[in-house]
């Protein structure tokens, strides 16, 4: 596998953007790549690139099946704001991963897997195992209900 | 439909668009990495698959495995091809007449002391087998007993023993051309060989005459006379 495929900082980044917990984000980092490390000196390493991707997707997922699970409510969307990219500067990186780690699968992966620039359509795709429609609804919804929370966070808030 | 693309490249809603996802990516790219999961970053070599080596790939069970396998294939093939290459015609019966002359003990043969080479006479009077000629190589030897007998092929055989070696004479038909009906005749000695047993044969007017005994061809080949093969 390249080095471009095996990038780790981006691979924790992923598992905590699944997580949206720093603790539970490294135990699923850390076991991945242990077991990473045992089939490697067994040379069972599988050979299609984003494995280690594609393998801590199921223990993230693995990971937050018994979590409190999100209602299934109707979310509010808004149309993205001109002063969007604004408003999410102002955000901490874990606020960001919560709200990501609190979206539906799919929609969970395909944000976390998008927005770590690492990916190209098809590789998001094939880790994520969707089709092209599925992932294209998926961030279009997900775009719209983060300008939705941020429009509510940002209206909440007091004026500095 | 490039001008559609180029339409929505500049409309706001894409350049907002645009903003958005690039501002969310770098607020995730500012995700601080646990020191103790940093380790790792270290130690990238452990995750990374093995490289082949040649020695890997030929210790491969697998590998070894077909190997071993293809040799053996090898080797069958390679020794069914000089056995054919030592064909001759004739050399099915002669090699049957291998595992006969393993059998035989002394007693299944009448006893006759005479010289090799005058049997020719009582195969002829007495059994009516024309040209059954022992070789000039082989006439002067003392003969121990003799038979005649039928093959499983329904061929005449005649059998000789004699006291130099322990060694044993076989006269038996030639291969015939199956259409023509033709003696399929070849030049000089050619050996077969069978568990042990070690047999030189020559062709003569339509009749194989075989010498045998339990050696090596070397242990024949002082006797034999002429081209051998």
């Amino acid at each position: 596998m390249s080095d471009q495929k095996q990038n780790l900082p981006q691979l924790y980044r992923f598992c905590f953007l699944m997580l949206g917990d720093s603790r539970k984000a490294q135990e699923v980092f850390n076991t991945t790549l242990r077991e990473a490390a045992v089939r490697a000196a067994q040379g069972e390493l599988p050979r299609e690139p984003f494995w280690l991707f594609r393998e801590a997707r199921w223990r993230c997922l693995e990971a937050s099946k018994t979590d409190l699970q999100p209602e299934s409510l109707e979310i509010e969307e808004h149309d993205i704001a001109p002063q969007a990219a604004l408003q999410i500067k102002q955000l901490e990186p874990a606020q960001l991963a919560i709200w990501i780690s609190a979206a539906p699968d799919p929609q969970r992966t395909a944000l976390a897997l998008f927005y770590l620039d690492e990916f190209n359509y098809l590789e998001i795709l094939d880790i994520a195992e969707l089709k092209l429609s599925a992932l294209s609804r998926c961030l279009l919804q997900g775009r719209r209900q983060l300008q939705a929370w941020l429009d509510a966070k940002h209206s909440g808030a007091p004026e500095v | 439909m490039r001008a559609a693309v180029s339409r929505e490249d500049s409309s706001d809603e894409f350049v907002n668009q645009q903003n958005f996802d690039r501002a969310v990516a770098e607020l995730i790219r500012l995700v601080p990495i646990p020191p103790e999961s940093a380790e790792w970053f270290l130690d990238k070599e452990a995750i990374r698959a093995p490289r082949w080596t040649w020695r890997k790939i030929v210790l491969n069970p697998a590998v070894l495995a077909i190997s071993i396998a293809l040799v053996v294939i090898a080797g069958v093939f390679a020794f069914h091809l000089l056995d054919r290459l030592n064909d001759f015609p004739g050399s099915a019966t002669a090699r049957k007449l291998l595992t006969v002359a393993g059998s035989t003990r002394p007693v299944m043969l009448d006893p006759v002391s005479a010289e090799a080479g005058t049997l020719s006479d009582l195969f002829f009077m007495k059994h009516g087998l024309e040209h059954y000629d022992v070789p000039d190589e082989f006439a002067d030897f003392q003969t121990i007993g003799c038979r005649v007998f039928d093959d499983d092929e329904s061929q005449r055989i005649a059998q000789i023993w004699v006291a130099e070696k322990r060694m044993q004479f076989f006269l038996f038909p030639a291969e015939r051309d199956g259409k023509t009906g033709a003696v399929l005749a070849f030049p000089g000695w050619r050996y077969v060989h069978q568990e042990g047993w070690v047999g030189a044969v020559a062709e003569h007017n339509g009749v194989c005459f075989m010498a045998v005994l339990q050696g090596r061809e070397k242990d024949l080949g002082p006797y034999l006379s002429g081209p051998k093969q």
